[in-house]
């Protein structure tokens, strides 16, 4: 031990097999389990991940869909209700005579009924 | 050096082969131990490091660069994990070395007269700042060259001849304690 000097440049072999004993940890095979089953977990949580990725997408896609559908929806709803809104208007003239083509119409289909 | 091709192992484990990393789990987890207790001093948290050295390893393989030699670029994880782990223990509690005088820290040999000689030199190590514990155990225990130890640790080569020569004093004087012990 003493023929070494703190200068050495190579490694003390003495005082290495001295420290390997000391810092020697127990239980290398459950040691080794353990980090065997900690990656095979990780593994798994990447397989979840992976579909929490794919979960986000759907649930983005979807609601593009949804807004989407939701405006052609609208859009269409609105178009038959203005349809609606002209017809209703056309017969409510008619009936009310408010208008002077009205007793025109009404009068050619009066004059039809009596020869 | 282990008789084993562990770049081709590396290699492996970078396809995903866990079989392949676990191999070089067994090869390497008495000294990613070893390197994560000279840093933290405590059994539990060194394994606890070593673990989260061996998963991000795990996690870094498929960069791995096969022209460099693997234990040097494994054990460079294992360190910064146990340092991390070092850091947060911190946060929490009081240093451990803060418990070890002064004076003991001047004569580590006196320090640890009664015990055996494993406890003997942890606690002799556990008088020394981390960098010389980390430089005396991976050059004299480890084997790994003065240049490597200096691009693991971020320092320079002159650096760490400083460290593995202070360690090595007080790790000596220990163990000349004990050797005149069993002369007498």
């Amino acid at each position: 031990m003493n023929d070494h000097s703190p200068f050495d440049s190579a490694p003390d072999a003495e005082l290495g097999a001295a420290l390997r004993e000391a810092l020697a940890m127990p239980f290398g095979g459950a040691f080794v389990n353990r980090v065997r089953a900690r990656i095979n977990q990780s593994r798994q949580r990447s397989w979840d991940e992976e579909l929490a990725g794919w979960f986000w997408q759907g649930l983005v896609a979807a609601s593009f869909v949804t807004v989407l559908a939701g405006w052609g929806l609208n859009t269409f709803s609105s178009a038959a209700d203005e349809t609606d809104n002209a017809a209703t208007s056309i017969a409510s003239q008619l009936l009310d005579g408010t208008t002077p083509g009205a007793s025109v119409l009404l009068a050619s289909m009066t004059s039809t009924d009596t020869p | 050096m282990t008789g084993v091709d562990e770049v081709k192992l590396a290699a492996r484990a970078g396809r995903g082969d866990t079989e392949a990393f676990g191999a070089l789990i067994e090869l390497h987890q008495a000294m990613a131990r070893r390197v994560a207790y000279a840093i933290l001093e405590d059994r539990e948290d060194a394994d606890d490091a070593a673990q989260e050295g061996f998963l991000s390893a795990w996690k870094a393989i498929a960069r791995y660069d096969s022209s460099k030699a693997f234990r040097p670029w494994l054990m460079q994880i294992v360190v910064n994990a146990a340092r991390d782990l070092r850091r947060r223990r911190r946060v929490r509690a009081a240093d451990p070395l803060d418990s070890v005088s002064p004076a003991a820290k001047d004569d580590p040999a006196r320090l640890v007269g009664d015990l055996d000689l494993g406890e003997r030199l942890r606690t002799a190590l556990a008088t020394l700042p981390e960098r010389q514990r980390l430089a005396v155990v991976m050059f004299d225990a480890e084997g790994y060259a003065q240049a490597e130890i200096a691009a693991l640790l971020g320092i320079p080569e002159g650096t760490v001849k400083s460290d593995v020569f202070h360690g090595r004093r007080a790790l000596r004087r220990v163990l000349g304690t004990v050797k005149e012990e069993y002369d007498e």
